[in-house]
């Protein structure tokens, strides 16, 4: 990401956002940091899916989860979709936080990330306050600057959803049918970078 | 390909009730919202629509100028991604393709997320054949599968089916009752039959929206997210796409994301938005890119910007005759004006040639299109290169004969002369009065029964025109015309079927102070050779009026549909002489129709000087191709109020066209009704009792509607209604308005 796209993320960047979240029929949400994510959570569910590589990145967050009560689930290797069949609730992490549309740009280059964001019922997708940016083409730029890595982006805009039965507008088809976007507010993250 | 032939889709369209009643809500709906939706992103962009989609246009324009480079850009960087990249040219390489990957992976169920391509190339027939079973994962496409139908829509495939049958197939497929009304647990049913699917499939088949060569990767936008599941979850990932899909960049890519939501479903985006670069680990990833017809378009200048096509089904949805029939008979595999001009690259003449008289030539699609593809000009000229390839069209070579006695002058004036003579008993009030009785049934009532057919005047204008013929019509107080000369187009209908409306035109033009000459040997513009794909009796035409009109000052015609043909069609008819296409335009940039000579030529009226104190509300058709065509929105309204003084009430949806449509309706009648009734219906919310409209195939297509319909509503040219005041408008000397 761009030091301008960081930059350019004001308050009036976020309150677009927070709108094109709300549009697209997801619950938009603040908080500090992971830690009171964990909090958050974890009074709502007691079993949640982890991304495999939001779990790599943050090894202390399912540790944080289970201390707060919650059974965590990292899909495994060998049958990824198995492992999340029965769980409701996953957490991802996103790259990036789309002002102009209200997307989250979320990377799932292994099938277990996959299998938790088109499998569960509910998402959560988590982005630090940095990670905002106004237009698409500073997702184009994301995307250029890393040569086709990840395997797989997309940009998530909201639950799941049809209109094809005579344009009538149906949420959770194949995805999830409810979508939480949780943007960090604070400048530093004590989960991830208070641990060497 | 199995699709019926296209007269059977045609009547299985017309016997369904469902389709018209469905699509017309649909149409009407997707109008509102996607205007919304443009609207508001020339706010966020602070540029125009127009301004917008050229840039898209020029980066798809780019790309198949360039196009061996992009592809292999693409292919290098795919490949360096981990995916095997094949270019096939025709659908059996690309079926016999993926057959054989299927096959090697041992794998005898494919889940497929939505892709035209694989329709294009029949791939579910050639997969079932050899034993595989393909499964269609996004809902619209999965109900048509479960019922053995193609997509009449490339976004919303389903969209001609109404929920009640929906419902009544789930329950034969599924043994178990739903309510119509209960969507939701339709949707779920399918999430609930597909979900296992997804996870048991050895191969997985999507589509793709973009290929962007800079990065080798596909971008799939979809709302459902079965295709991100049909992509990610299986062991092997098979991409099919039309190799005009590539784009050169991302940045390029998302101003195509910016137009697709809106245009398609009038969402600023659409909820997923997919780019997917290689395969993930433990998957192979197959992509083909298909040519078929595409390299073959490109070398077309007729039809290469038809390349552009971002599939986002915007040209169907305001598309009046598809709001009748659907894209089961508007279009073949691919629907809406883009199928009337693809499908002839794709699937061969045969396949183009029986939706083509469905098309009325009203342009509201190149008012909506994304990319800016000039989708009328091109279906004329598809339509020519049907007409000129000789496939079969029984209809086509009817039109074909009579406009060979049309082109003729002499021989068309006689016959019309004739007729006129021979029906005058049964003539009444411009219409045929006696043959209804013979209209109410067969054939004749299929063709009439709805819409009383013009009565041939014993005159024609030309005649009555003749100076010395004409009284003085009362002398307008403003004279922005005195020492004018203007020679008077009669427009070749008018002249024999409604001389009235010249006639009309004739005496307003002379009461603002104009000399008006009739040019004797004047004929037809060429329009209706032109609908008919006969272009070359069309260039003769349009030469012979150039040539009749060599020495006129200003043209005026009472028909807007001969300026946009001169002004318009014209040019591009002689593109392949510079000399001609200058003088075609030094006689357009003097011709005008009647409204335009009165509100931006020289015959510019001050404001109420038409007042003749008549109050009686008025409503306003607008020709379809003045606003689409000539750019124009409300004038007629604003010179109605400002000059006339009259109370115009706002006609909902006045640009659609009325489907009299040049040749639509004389070969598809019932298209030429249905469009008519819907226009009847917006008339009959008005409350208005006068109709004004300014070009004559609408008046004469309206008039006979009303007649037959017992609707109490006159409809009156523009010219008529404007002469009608004369008498009691302000006159030269001192007369006021009447009160
Ligand atoms: S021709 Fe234009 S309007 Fe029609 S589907 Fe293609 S991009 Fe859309």
């Amino acid at each position: 990401m761009t030091s301008t796209a960081t930059g350019a993320a004001g308050s009036s960047t976020r309150e677009r956002f927070r709108s094109g979240v709300e549009a697209a029929a997801s619950t938009y949400l603040e908080q500090p940091d992971w830690s009171a994510v964990v909090a958050y959570v974890a009074a709502r569910t007691d079993t949640v899916a982890l991304a495999p590589s939001l779990a790599a990145d943050k090894p202390d967050l399912a540790d944080a989860l289970e201390a707060a009560g919650c059974a965590i689930v990292v899909p495994d290797q060998d049958d990824p979709a198995a492992s999340v069949a029965d769980v409701a609730v996953a957490i991802v992490q996103g790259e990036l936080a789309i002002a102009e549309t209200g997307s989250v740009l979320v990377s799932e280059h292994l099938l277990g990330d996959r299998v938790v964001t088109m499998l569960c019922r509910q998402l959560v997708q988590v982005v630090p306050a940095d990670r905002l940016v106004d237009r698409l083409e500073e997702v184009a730029d994301w995307l250029a600057s890393r040569g086709g890595q990840p395997g797989f982006a997309s940009l998530m805009t909201g639950p799941s959803r049809t209109a094809d039965i005579e344009r009538s507008l149906t949420i959770g088809v194949q995805g999830p049918d409810e979508v939480e976007v949780i943007v960090l507010t604070a400048t530093t993250d004590e989960l991830v970078e208070g641990r060497p | 390909m199995t699709l019926r032939p296209f007269e059977e889709r045609y009547a299985a369209a017309l016997a369904d009730d469902d389709v018209r009643t469905g699509l017309t809500a649909f149409q009407r709906g997707w109008r509102d919202s996607r205007d919304a939706a443009i609207d508001a992103l020339e706010q966020q962009e602070g540029r125009s629509f127009d301004e917008l989609r050229e840039e898209l246009a020029a980066i798809k324009d780019r790309v198949v100028a360039d196009w061996s480079y992009y592809l292999d850009e693409f292919e290098e960087k795919a490949v360096a991604a981990g995916a095997e990249v094949t270019r096939v040219a025709t659908p059996g390489e690309a079926n016999a393709h993926i057959t054989n990957v299927v096959k090697a992976a041992g794998a005898d169920l494919v889940v497929k997320g939505k892709s035209m391509v694989s329709e294009e190339i029949g791939l579910n027939a050639h997969l079932e054949a050899n034993g595989i079973t393909p499964v269609e994962t996004d809902l619209g496409e999965w109900i048509l599968q479960l019922a053995h139908e193609t997509p009449s829509h490339l976004v919303m495939p389903a969209i001609h089916k109404r929920k009640e049958r929906i419902a009544a197939l789930l329950e034969q497929v599924l043994g178990r009752e739903y309510a119509p009304d209960d969507i939701p647990t339709m949707v779920k049913a399918a999430r609930t039959q597909l979900r296992d699917r997804f996870l048991a499939s050895g191969v997985g088949l999507s589509g793709a929206n973009a290929l962007i060569a800079e990065g080798g990767s596909i971008m799939l936008v979809e709302n459902e997210g079965n295709n991100r599941m049909s992509v990610a979850l299986p062991p092997i990932h098979v991409v099919t796409a039309g190799i005009e899909k590539l784009v050169p960049t991302y940045a390029d890519a998302m101003k195509q994301v910016r137009l697709l939501g809106r245009s398609a479903t009038a969402q600023p985006i659409t909820v997923y938005t997919n780019f997917v670069t290689g395969p993930r680990p433990g998957q192979r990833q197959h992509i083909l890119l298909l040519d078929n017809g595409r390299t073959a378009m490109a070398d077309d200048p007729d039809v290469a910007a038809a390349l552009r096509c971002i599939r986002c089904g915007a040209c169907a949805n305001v598309c009046p005759p598809y709001g009748i029939v659907g894209g089961h008979a508007f279009g073949h595999v691919y629907t809406g004006a883009i199928g009337l001009v693809n499908t002839a690259f794709h699937h061969g003449m045969e396949a183009a040639a029986g939706p083509q008289s469905l098309c009325v030539s009203c342009g509201a699609c190149a008012q909506v299109c994304p990319v800016d593809i000039p989708l009328p000009v091109q279906i004329m000229e598809v339509r020519r290169k049907v007409v000129e390839s000789e496939v079969a069209v029984p209809a086509g070579r009817i039109t074909a004969l009579a406009l060979g006695a049309f082109a003729n002058r002499r021989l068309f004036g006689l016959g019309m002369r004739v007729t006129g003579v021979v029906s005058t008993p049964f003539r009444r009030d411009g219409i045929t009065a006696l043959p209804r009785l013979l209209a109410d049934r067969g054939p004749v009532h299929t063709a009439t029964g709805w819409r009383t057919p013009p009565a041939v005047p014993a005159r024609p204008a030309r005649d009555t025109l003749k100076p010395g013929k004409l009284d003085e019509p009362p002398r307008l107080a403003a004279q922005p015309l005195a020492g004018r000369s203007v020679s008077l187009f009669l427009q070749c209908l008018s002249d024999r079927l409604a001389p009235q409306i010249p006639i009309a035109a004739a005496r307003l033009l002379r009461a603002a102070g104009a000399r008006v000459t009739v040019p004797r040997e004047q004929h037809c513009c060429g329009l209706p050779a032109y609908d008919s794909g006969e272009h070359d009796t069309a260039r003769a035409m349009v030469r012979q009026t150039m040539a009749v009109l060599a020495d006129a000052d200003d043209v005026v015609t009472p028909a807007s549909s001969c300026l946009a043909m001169l002004g318009h069609d014209a040019p591009h008819l002689l593109r392949g002489d510079v000399d001609e296409v200058e003088r075609a335009q030094q006689l357009a940039g003097r011709t005008y129709d009647l409204i335009g000579y009165l509100t931006q030529g020289p015959g510019r009226l001050p404001a109420g000087s038409l007042d003749d104190g008549d109050r009686t509300p008025v409503t306003v058709h607008r020709f379809c191709q003045a606003s689409n065509t000539l750019g124009r929105q409300d004038v007629v309204e604003r010179f109605l109020r400002d000059v006339a003084g009259v109370p115009v009430v706002p006609l909902p949806e006045a640009s659609e066209c009325c489907g009299f449509g040049g040749s639509t309706s004389l070969r598809n009648p019932e298209v030429a009704r249905g469009i008519l009734d819907r226009k009847l219906g917006c008339v009959d919310r008005t409350d208005a009792s006068i109709l004004i409209t300014d070009n004559p195939g609408c008046i004469l297509h309206l008039r006979g509607g009303i007649h037959a319909s017992g609707q109490q509503v006159r409809v009156l040219h523009l010219a008529e209604y404007l002469a009608g005041r004369l008498d009691g408008a302000a006159v030269d000397g001192d007369r006021g308005p009447r009160s």
